[in-house]
């Protein structure tokens, strides 16, 4: 395993590098396997998405990747790259495997736990795939990237928490109702601004919905567009006891729905609540009213600083969604290991059964005398020997796999004991 | 036997519990299998460990506080299970099974006296006394919902959302297992109270209604009958009826743990309670 990657993303670079660096999906088979077939290189995967490139290569052992990828991003995209140095990082094995893990887990993500990532690099994962750029350790690392990811999203709570204010109130709305079928949504001035709420709360499966506003026609057009009923603005205060949820946004300077009318509605409604998104400014919902039992008023402000809440709650995930990462990463990193180990300790039992053999072979001539019990006895002192030789460097090659010094120490005991690959 | 699988039971239980904390604490959609077959197993255990008890005394093991607190413990934790396989609310395990862990551990320190009373060779008795424990399970759980209505509104009132804002289900749910459990809990402890008067009037002859545990029960059922009107009639607010519901928890407290030990017709002692 011999892992490089360079990459820039959101934090690294402006849009203008990103966009320079890009390579888009028709070119994106050809372009990994190019990388992949450069002298010295295994194996290849790319990840390009608007935020991020990420060009990861495996090399034999005494091949640096690093050079190789940046002479395919330079050839590639027909440019200088020294003018973008700055913006470019570079990772080498193990912090390959934990970069790719992190960013699988949407937790590299502009928005932390946005879901897309996930898909982007199954998509990579299968170009690469196709362009037989992936056959060894990389495809391996880059599937249990998938795992881990997975596991993240079902053992945290990581992308559970609305984190835009028209997703935060369909949330809300989630923890009055419990779910929003079947719920009715009362709209009072049909702006641009409830259409969307509007919109979010029928998505999520908001069935009847009424629109009133002070000009009737359009009262009518937008009712169209959902399937509703539009009411006459005159007649809105006979109406809204029917709605569960009112979205407020209308240009008047002063409040439209008052204490009084609330308390009306509530009362004809048998204490079912009734949940009011007040996303005018200056405000039309007195917020007075959200002391009255089963009443709940939100503005755009509370809106907001319920998303800063559920951005808190979500980095409280991140954090535990790291720990998973980091442990996986460990997990990974001495399954890795151990498997580099073996061939090395066959090898070296191999190297030395044969110094053996060859040496009894030598004194073949010599050993003609001896009895067969006194030959047996030679077989197994000099197999003594041996074992007793090897018991040291081995179990230490065993109990270093993981370790971070593991690399070197195969690389010293392969040299002093002679070891080729 | 008895007390050896009730020890298990405990085992068990307590393991269940820890187990449920990560799910809840990490808003796992659902509760760990592993969280959820320790409490299977401790159930399994603590419904033996009754039915040996039940085996030796030939009758419902509801005969002395320990033994009823045992059993009311394992109602309880039944009534998680069916309310956790109908709402899959990880939460309601943290606030239920503590008090089914207390109630069987005060059951497994204390074994308490195996007295013969011929009242307890009586059928009408063992109905009412099941039908109140299941009564008060029912108003357990309307106790239960109460508190995380209560909680999940003063969330949604405050507009600042805490911890618990994303582990509690939404107000609807909290007010549906609210109703259900109040109509559930109502029917039995009706027919727990009326079994008790039939069977007082035939058995005992004194100023029997004037016990301080009759006079709870009485109430008990009064608050309840008033929740169950006031939701029927839709006219009372859910967070005023919750205060209610949790009033009516407290009582019911008293008059099952506290008045046992003052009463002198229910107390469980072995000279008193018998016929007269």
């Amino acid at each position: 395993m011999n892992l490089a990657l360079v990459g820039i993303n959101h934090r690294t670079a402006p849009v203008e590098v990103r966009e320079r660096m890009n390579i888009p999906e028709a070119r994106l088979e050809e372009a990994v396997a190019d990388l992949a077939h450069r002298d010295g290189i295994t194996e290849g995967l790319i990840l390009s998405t608007c935020n991020r490139v990420e060009v990861i290569a495996n090399a034999q052992n005494n091949v640096a990747a690093e050079p190789v990828i940046r002479r395919f991003l330079a050839d590639h995209h027909h440019c200088d790259l020294a003018a973008y140095e700055p913006h470019f990082y570079r990772y080498r094995q193990q912090q390959v495997v934990e970069h790719l893990f992190r960013v699988a887990s949407s937790l590299d993500s502009m928005i932390v736990g946005e879901p897309q990532i996930l898909g982007q690099l199954k998509q990579a994962y299968n170009v690469a795939r196709q362009a037989g750029a992936l056959n060894g350790t990389l495809n391996e690392i880059v599937l249990q990237a998938l795992t881990v990811a997975r596991k993240v999203r079902r053992d945290t709570a990581i992308g559970a928490s609305a984190v835009s204010v028209s997703y935060a109130a369909v949330e809300l709305a989630r923890k009055i109702f419990r779910d929003l079928t079947g719920t009715t949504i009362f709209v009072i001035g049909a702006g641009k601004m409830s259409e969307i709420a509007a919109k979010n709360l029928i998505r999520s499966g908001a069935s009847a919905i009424f629109v009133s506003n002070r000009t009737y026609e359009r009262a009518t057009e937008l009712a169209k567009a959902f399937h509703g009923t539009a009411i006459r603005f005159e007649e809105l205060f006979d109406h809204v006891q029917k709605a569960d949820i009112v979205i407020c946004s209308t240009s008047a300077p002063h409040y439209v729905i008052h204490r009084e009318h609330a308390e009306k509605w509530l009362a004809a409604r048998k204490n079912r609540p009734i949940f009011f998104i007040d996303i005018s400014v200056p405000r039309n919902v007195d917020p007075a009213i959200n002391q009255l039992d089963n009443a709940f008023v939100y503005d755009i402000d509370d809106l907001g600083q319920v998303v800063e809440a559920n951005k808190k709650q979500r980095e409280r995930e991140a954090s535990w969604a790291e720990e998973i990462v980091q442990d996986e990463v460990q997990k990974a990193m001495r399954r890795m290991a151990s498997r580099e180990v073996v061939p090395t300790i066959v090898a070296l039992e191999q190297r030395l059964e044969h110094i053996r053999e060859s040496e009894l072979e030598r004194y073949r001539g010599r050993l003609n005398a001896l009895s067969p019990q006194q030959r047996e006895a030679v077989e197994a002192l000099t197999k003594g020997i041996l074992n007793k030789i090897l018991h040291g460097p081995i179990t230490e090659l065993k109990s270093g796999a993981g370790r971070p010094e593991q690399s070197s120490l195969v690389q010293v005991v392969r040299k002093i004991f002679g070891v080729v690959e | 036997m008895y007390a050896i699988l009730l020890w298990a039971a405990l085992g068990f239980y307590f393991a269940g519990i820890v187990l449920m904390v990560p799910s809840v604490v990490r808003r796992h959609p659902l509760l760990s299998p592993a969280a959820l077959g320790a409490l299977g197993v401790g159930l399994a255990l603590h419904a033996s460990s009754l039915a040996v008890r039940a085996i030796n005394l030939h009758r419902l093991p509801v005969i002395d506080v320990q033994s009823t607190l045992s059993f009311y413990g394992f109602l309880v934790t039944l009534a998680f299970f069916l309310a956790y396989l109908r709402y899959r609310i990880n939460v309601l395990g943290i606030f239920m099974l503590p008090l089914v862990f207390v109630l069987t551990l005060i059951s497994a320190l204390r074994p308490g006296p195996s007295f013969q009373s011929v009242a307890f060779r009586s059928g009408w008795l063992m109905v009412h006394i099941a039908c109140v424990l299941v009564g008060y399970v029912g108003f357990f759980l309307t106790f239960i919902a109460a508190v995380m209505y209560l909680i999940q509104e003063g969330q949604l009132k405050s507009k600042s959302p805490r911890g618990l804002y994303y582990r509690l289900p939404s107000l609807e749910v909290c007010d549906e297992l609210y109703g259900r459990s109040l109509m559930f809990g109502l029917p039995f402890l009706t027919l727990g109270i009326l079994t008790g008067f039939f069977w007082a009037t035939r058995m005992w002859h004194g100023p029997w209604e004037l016990d301080p545990k009759i006079l709870a029960a009485l109430i008990t059922w009064l608050i309840y009958l008033f929740l169950f009107s006031a939701r029927i009639s839709g006219s009372w607010p859910g967070r005023r009826s919750a205060y209610v519901a949790i009033l009516g928890f407290a009582v019911i407290m008293v008059t099952f743990i506290g008045i046992s030990f003052v009463s002198g017709w229910h107390g469980y002692l072995p000279n008193l309670g018998s016929l007269h």
